[in-house]
């Protein structure tokens, strides 16, 4: 119980700081003079302290719509798997539960971003219902192709079969299924080739967009949801694809957890660097490309396993 | 006469919680109807003959029931004949549902060996004996289906709900779509039980094309009751991939997967019925106060109507199938089945069934951008029109009306296991084993049955979200953070509600995307950019019918100007027709005679009807 907590506090603490992570890799791999990798927590007490913004236009959904964005994410953060073999881990949770409130997220999202009555805000929103809307089978079908790998759709249960003993023979549909959630990995949490989240320029911001006219506390909410999402995102596939460590001494299996977190966070910076964001059209290119992976990946599984 | 099992109870327990509510509803309404007796008399007959729909013991009694709950609703559809519209919409509804009593009255026909008194049991010995069963699954799918509104048999759902009154059409798509699912469960579990794998196969598929139809014509719907009927297509789609999966696990003789499966649809069958009604009625009260149907003239009508925005948003979230709500349990449960898969043995149709999972997960990624569009632009941002600022909170009635299909859903949500029990007697009834206890080990977790299945908490996460959400507010509470109010942003220009994003524009990427589906009908008048999609099915398939009826009519006029020795020989070659088709029935097909038969019948036209073409 005690390491479940504790992984549950670090991963909410590293939040911000895998995402000012990230950025200050890119501007040191761009020769720029990097930002500190505190930043993210400077701007989020910044936030916490300002006073808070409310257009006229909006309607009460605006007061409660932030924590219904935060919450469920949250609870996803209760349901991740073990980061190690001792103690603690909600093994009642399958992976279809973990889309579903992270959907519930993005809804009251796209609904925040309606709400201000600002054509960026329906810019926001419409783009990224687009997205989610592919997005969804392709995590669908990873999903189920995962589960049958590792034998059981709770991804905590998952994790562990995986890192106990690995399939060797499903090796090609595990990779497979991989690249698929990697590409997922990018496209929910608004990474380069399918959201820039530095620009502020209309005609590329999707998750910018929404939240425009979110000030002050709000904003800061909103702000560590985007954050805690990539680390859900990104303890997900370091679990799920990278099973390896945990079997260690738990003060060991946390440290090459977080190693891992980081490792992620390269990756995803050096695609950043190396691509340029893709037009909004040409994204279900991308996805679509992420949802023959997964069907390849399946089609692997049966074919070579069964 | 009657019969009262568990699976007609349960049915009648459905009509009974989709209709309390809606007479609630109804009464706060009835100030809006013009023909206030036709209305009341028509309403309760259609309860009535819904409910003696689902307890008729035999064919006879199903049959009168079915009719009188056909004629009500159609009556229903018409009463405000004073849009041209309308009066499209009743006979285009009064066409399509008599196209399926057709086939049913054939299906009876032949199961009931034209004795329509007997009861089910005799049915089932009759079915088993009859030499062309896929016959009768035909007549009975386009029967049933042409009720549940499946594609293709879909098309008057878009045009009968809009025009009939919001309470009928909540009851309509609530409940009446759900009377032919009861259909689907007592005659293919009951009557033609033992089926080919074939036949689970078609639902299926079926199903998923209904599924990402609906959905998607429902994102470029305009009108919201012709949305909302969109809707209800894509949901009888995820029903049926749900049957269809219990079919399919059925022959293949894995019979708890099964039983699950028709559980999964049961579950979603009440589901549809709680939040699409609920939906429905929100809309209606939207219509009431606004008087216009077009989504593009609501907007920031959360702060006039606060019970209509909640109800609304609640049936929202429960329709997208987002947690905790019920919809994603039944969903949820789809899903686990169609999972379960990988124990079937034969890998063709292992491969098969993860594209029914795509097109079921692409549902539901849609039907959240859908519902984002019809919430969003409804009832947030600035009134789009005056008609949305002049409206108010509908009266006490109507109100409650809603307030009580909310507590349908609500309870649906928390007493989940017990709405589960209830339905695996019914499978228990159709002597399967109980599987109660493998799904709902404890009340607070649902299992799946499959080996690497899944598991849910839907308490546990209600809880979960609650206290946290509770927690981070009363966090903010306390924190007494200074609020300022200030116009939105708007790159120095005055934020008006003419700057908003429409719910064309909304729709704008999806629509661009599947451009090859819609096929947009767009045009520019002065700055004002129109679209309109004609929906893909009615123009292919029904107005070539309509083309086709037309050119044989104008043959059959031909025909009419023939002397008198051509009538004659066409008489004749009726009944040789007649002849041969009854030769087919009595002794079988077969493709030899058949080949000779249509020699005979094609020379004697040539020779006696057609005859030389003179020119």
């Amino acid at each position: 119980m005690i390491w479940y907590l504790l992984t549950l506090f670090i991963l909410v603490a590293i939040a911000p700081l895998l995402l000012s992570f990230i950025k200050m890799f890119k501007m040191v791999l761009l020769f720029k003079k990097p930002i500190s990798i505190f930043q993210g927590y400077r701007d989020f007490s910044k936030l916490m302290n300002k006073e808070t913004i409310i257009s006229y236009e909006a309607s009460e959904l605006t007061h409660y719509a932030p924590f219904l964005v935060l919450s469920p994410l949250l609870v996803v953060m209760l349901f991740l798997p073990p980061v190690v073999d001792v103690g603690f881990h909600v093994n009642f949770v399958d992976a279809f539960t973990i889309t579903g409130l992270i959907s519930l997220s993005t809804f009251f999202l796209m609904l925040l971003g309606l709400d201000s009555a600002s054509s960026f805000g329906g810019m926001g929103s419409s783009r990224e219902a687009f997205i989610s809307a592919l997005v969804e089978p392709a995590m669908i079908l990873t999903i189920f192709s995962v589960s049958m790998i590792a034998d059981n759709l709770s991804v905590a249960q998952a994790s562990i079969n995986l890192a106990h003993h690995f399939p060797k023979e499903h090796m090609a549909s595990f990779l497979f299924a991989g690249i698929s959630f990697f590409i997922l990995l990018l496209a929910e949490n608004g990474r380069i080739p399918v959201d820039n989240p530095e620009t502020h320029l209309e005609l590329t911001m999707v998750h910018e967009a929404m939240i425009l006219d979110i000030t002050g506390i709000y904003l800061a909410i909103i702000e560590s949801a985007s954050a805690i999402k990539f680390v859900i995102f990104s303890s997900l596939f370091v679990s799920l694809f990278l099973p390896f460590g945990f079997e260690y001494s738990p003060l060991i299996a946390l440290t090459i957890f977080i190693a891992k977190l980081f490792l992620v966070a390269i990756f995803v910076a050096l695609i950043e660097i190396n691509m340029a964001k893709l037009r909004l059209f040409k994204v279900p290119n991308l996805l679509g490309l992420s949802i023959i992976f997964a069907f390849l990946s399946l089609i692997t599984f049966y074919v070579l396993g069964a | 006469m009657f019969c009262f099992d568990t699976l007609s109870l349960v049915f009648v327990f459905l009509i009974l919680l989709g209709a309390i509510p809606n007479i609630f509803y109804s009464s706060g309404y009835l100030s809006h109807v013009d023909r206030k007796m036709h209305y009341i008399i028509h309403y309760f007959s259609f309860i009535l003959s819904m409910i003696g729909v689902v307890i008729s013991a035999n064919a006879l009694v199903f049959l009168f029931f079915w009719e009188i709950m056909s004629l009500t609703s159609w009556q229903l559809i018409l009463t405000d004949t004073k849009d041209k519209n309308t009066l499209k919409a009743g006979r285009f509804y009064f066409v399509m549902t008599h196209f399926g009593f057709i086939f049913l009255l054939m299906f009876f026909i032949i199961v009931t060996d034209g004795n329509l008194e007997i009861g089910f049991d005799e049915m089932k010995n009759i079915a088993s004996s009859f030499e062309y069963p896929t016959m009768l699954f035909f007549f009975l799918a386009l029967g049933l289906l042409s009720k549940a509104g499946v594609v293709p048999l879909h098309v008057w759902l878009p045009y009968a709900h809009p025009s009939a009154p919001s309470p009928v059409s909540a009851l309509m798509s609530g409940v009446m779509l759900k009377i032919a699912i009861y259909g689907m469960f007592r005659f293919l579990l009951d009557v033609l039980y033992p089926w080919p794998l074939e036949w689970g196969m078609l639902i299926l598929t079926l199903g998923s094309i209904s599924s990402l139809v609906g959905v998607l014509y429902a994102l470029s719907e305009h009108d919201i009751k012709a949305l909302l009927a969109n809707h209800s297509i894509e949901n009888i789609g995820i029903i049926l991939i749900g049957f269809g999966m219990g079919m399919i696990f059925d022959t293949l003789g894995l019979e708890t997967l099964s039983s699950f499966s028709f559980i999964a649809s049961l579950f979603h069958t009440f589901n549809h019925m709680s939040f699409k009604s609920l939906l429905f009625m929100g809309a209606g009260s939207v219509l009431h106060q606004t008087g216009t149907k077009n989504i593009e003239k609501y907007g920031g009508l959360i702060k006039s109507m606060p019970v209509t925005a909640l109800t609304f948003l609640l049936a929202s979230i429960s329709i997208s199938a987002l947690p905790p709500t019920n919809g994603f349990l039944s969903e949820w449960m789809i899903f686990q089945s169609m999972l379960s898969s990988s124990h079937i043995g034969d890998i063709s149709l292992k491969l098969t069934i993860p594209f029914a999972i795509f097109s079921l997960a692409m549902t539901g990624g849609l039907a959240i951008a859908c519902f984002v569009k019809a919430y969003g632009i409804t009832f947030l941002g600035l009134h789009r029109s005056s008609n949305a600022k002049h409206a108010h909170e509908v009266n006490f009635l109507m109100k409650s009306g809603m307030l009580l299909m909310s507590l349908v859903i609500i309870s649906l949500m928390l007493f989940t296991p017990f709405y589960i029990g209830w339905f695996d007697k019914i499978m228990v009834e159709f002597s399967r084993v109980s599987i109660y206890k493998e799904i709902f080990p404890t009340i607070w977790n649902m299992h799946s049955l499959g080996t690497a299945g899944g598991v849910v908490s839907p308490l546990i996460l209600l809880i979960a979200l609650v206290i946290i959400t509770t927690l981070l507010m009363f966090a903010y509470r306390v924190s007494n953070k200074k609020i300022r109010f200030h116009n939105t942003w708007s790159c120095g220009y005055k934020t008006c509600a003419r700057t908003q994003y429409t719910a064309t524009g909304f729709a704008g990427p999806i629509r661009r995307f599947f451009s090859w589906l819609y096929n947009p009908d767009e045009h520019f008048n002065d700055s004002h950019y129109e679209v309109h999609v004609k929906p893909l099915f009615e123009q292919s398939l029904y107005d070539n019918i309509a083309k086709l009826s037309n050119s044989i009519s104008y043959w059959v006029y031909r025909f009419a100007h023939f002397e008198k020795s051509r009538y004659s020989a066409m008489i004749f070659n009726l009944l040789l027709m007649v002849l041969f088709n009854y030769r087919v029935f009595i002794n079988g097909f077969s493709w030899a005679t058949f080949v000779l038969e249509f020699v005979v019948m094609a020379m004697s036209i040539k020779i006696l009807i057609i005859g030389d073409r003179k020119k």
